[in-house]
């Protein structure tokens, strides 16, 4: 374990050394070249404001951060079992996927003052635009790894008696744990692009909402402050699958993109 | 014990066309009996297996298991593949009981019987470890393992040495032998190596493809135990004239 961190730390060093030297650049080169405020502001200047405007940026950030989950927390719910049902026939298969190509077709900004109207001005229709942003993906990736399991791992099961429920929980969905882990990743992004999607369309909170209404007065470090906290947002949630896979799934984050290949 | 009675298979492909796989197929394997099945790509060995396992239905014909039609699988025959298959999330123990405990015939001697059997096959000490931490020959002998764990008295395996080194396969078969005479099961072995059917088998079955057909049966009258310096002996020799001429004649004859 302890050789291990202390190899993840240094394999870690230049993502470190090249953001640094980025934000220096950028700080020196604001004000070499006397870069307006409105326009660019410097890292100092985007940090004052953070710090100045604290309290309500961390008020949008929990409000945002509310949706995220619900929306993250719904494609989870939904895309699992749909998985599984596309996944169980090709008749069902057949069905569904056109219904998802469809849904993934729609711009989601168009669809979130529709549904603004249809379900009222309430947590809700965020909810819906940020589950129809990330679920895709989840659905893809998990039909993949149900699918991807070895025929010869399947007639194992059958030579053992095992009926089609037994096959689902013992050989077909331990097998796609990888393959859901790595469409959850890809998900707990989109949620945070959803979230603020949403948002910027109809709210009275949230990043997406402060950062409108940030430029509307020229308030443009709060809004790049609003765009850092969500990209916090997204390296935190991404960070928290990967370890909540290494935590309940050991064998999994290992063998990603292995088990296709050596199988 | 296994009987297989003018056995026809033809398999109706995605576009509407019939491929027959196996043409009236009758084979008798008595019980503790070592059957290879030898014979070119294609020619239904796969097939053969998955009928005598109940995995797929006969075309017209019947396959006996004790005097009953097999229409399902059974709990005593057991299947090796070519790669091992094993469960990536599971170690090998619990690789080796998963046949038994899907069946639900687990019990507390289980585990035990496991780690024995797991012994005999040189893999102790490694019960906790993944199967991507073992060696290809290690994870096929688990693949082994897991079979002889359900007790099967019809041992099927499809090339199950196939993706060895010739040094792993050699000792492999070996091994194989001396698990297979500790209890009495019926083996049918289906390979690509003439040599190794002759060192493992009682008899040796040739098939001939398009539509696969049984060409001839030879007996392998080599005493056992056996070993690899028998290779050099004149019954040795004689059988694997015999088979090379059974398998190319009828390749020479699809050409024609
Ligand atoms: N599920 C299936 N659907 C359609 N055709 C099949 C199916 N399984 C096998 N076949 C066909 O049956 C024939 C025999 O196949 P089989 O896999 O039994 O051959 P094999 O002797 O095991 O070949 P190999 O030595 O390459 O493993 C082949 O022509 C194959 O295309
Ligand atoms: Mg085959």
């Amino acid at each position: 374990m302890q050789p291990d961190r202390k190899a993840r730390l240094i394999a870690s060093l230049p993502a470190w050394g090249a953001t640094i030297a980025l934000l220096l650049i950028w700080e020196i080169s604001v004000h070499v070249f006397q870069i307006r405020e409105f326009i660019l502001p410097a890292p100092s200047a985007i940090w004052e404001a953070c710090v100045s405007a604290w309290p309500n940026l961390l008020r949008h950030t929990l409000a945002t951060l509310g949706t995220v989950l619900m929306g993250f927390f719904a494609s989870v719910i939904i895309s699992l079992p749909l998985a599984m049902l596309i996944a169980s026939s090709p008749t069902t298969s057949a069905a569904i996927y056109p219904l998802l190509v469809i849904t993934q077709s729609i711009p989601k900004v168009a669809l979130a003052p529709i549904l603004i109207v249809a379900l009222g001005a309430n947590e809700m229709p965020r909810i819906i635009v940020t589950f129809l942003v990330a679920f895709f993906p989840l659905v893809v990736s998990s039909v993949a790894g149900l699918l991807a399991v070895p025929p010869e791992l399947i007639e194992l099961g059958r030579a053992c008696r095992a009926g089609r429920f037994q096959e689902l929980l013992r050989i077909r969905l331990p097998f796609a744990v990888p393959f859901v882990f790595g469409g959850l990743k890809v998900a707990a992004a989109l949620s945070v692009v959803g979230a603020v999607v949403a948002e910027f369309v109809g709210a009275d909170a949230g990043l997406g909402y402060l950062i409108q209404t940030s430029m509307a007065f020229f308030r443009t470090p709060l809004a790049f402050g609003a765009v850092v906290m969500l990209a916090l947002m997204g390296i935190v949630l991404f960070q928290a699958v990967a370890l909540t896979e290494r935590l309940l799934f050991p064998w999994s984050s290992s063998v990603e993109g292995t088990t296709t290949a050596t199988s | 014990m296994i009987r297989l009675e003018n056995v026809n298979k033809t398999f109706r492909g995605r576009d509407g066309t019939a491929v027959e796989a196996l043409r009236d197929i009758s084979l008798d394997i008595a019980a503790g009996e070592f059957v290879a099945i030898v014979g070119a790509s294609g020619c239904g060995k796969s097939t053969l297996l998955r009928l005598v396992a109940g995995l797929v239905p006969t075309s017209s014909g019947q396959v006996m298991l004790d005097n009953a039609p097999v229409t399902e699988p059974r709990t005593d025959t057991a299947m090796v593949f070519q790669a091992a298959t094993l469960l990536p999330w599971a170690d090998v123990l619990r690789n080796v009981t998963f046949p038994i405990r899907l069946m639900h015939q687990h019990d507390t001697k289980t585990d035990d019987k496991a780690r024995a059997l797991l012994a005999t096959a040189g893999l102790s000490g490694f019960e906790t470890k993944l199967p991507r931490e073992l060696s290809g020959g290690m994870q096929q002998r688990v693949a082994i393992c897991r079979a002889l764990l359900q007790e099967p008295r019809v041992l099927l395996m499809d090339e199950p040495f196939g993706a060895l080194d010739a040094l792993t396969r050699e000792e492999m078969s070996l091994e194989l032998l001396r698990l297979w005479s500790a209890r009495k099961m019926a083996v049918i072995f289906v390979t690509h190596s003439i040599s190794e059917a002759i060192l493992l088998a009682d008899r040796v079955v040739v098939m001939s493809p398009r539509p696969g057909r049984i060409a001839d049966i030879i007996n392998i009258a080599l005493p056992r135990p056996r070993s690899f310096e028998q290779e050099g002996t004149e019954e040795f020799q004689r059988c694997a004239a015999r088979i090379r001429a059974l398998i190319f004649k009828g390749r020479d004859a699809n050409a024609a």
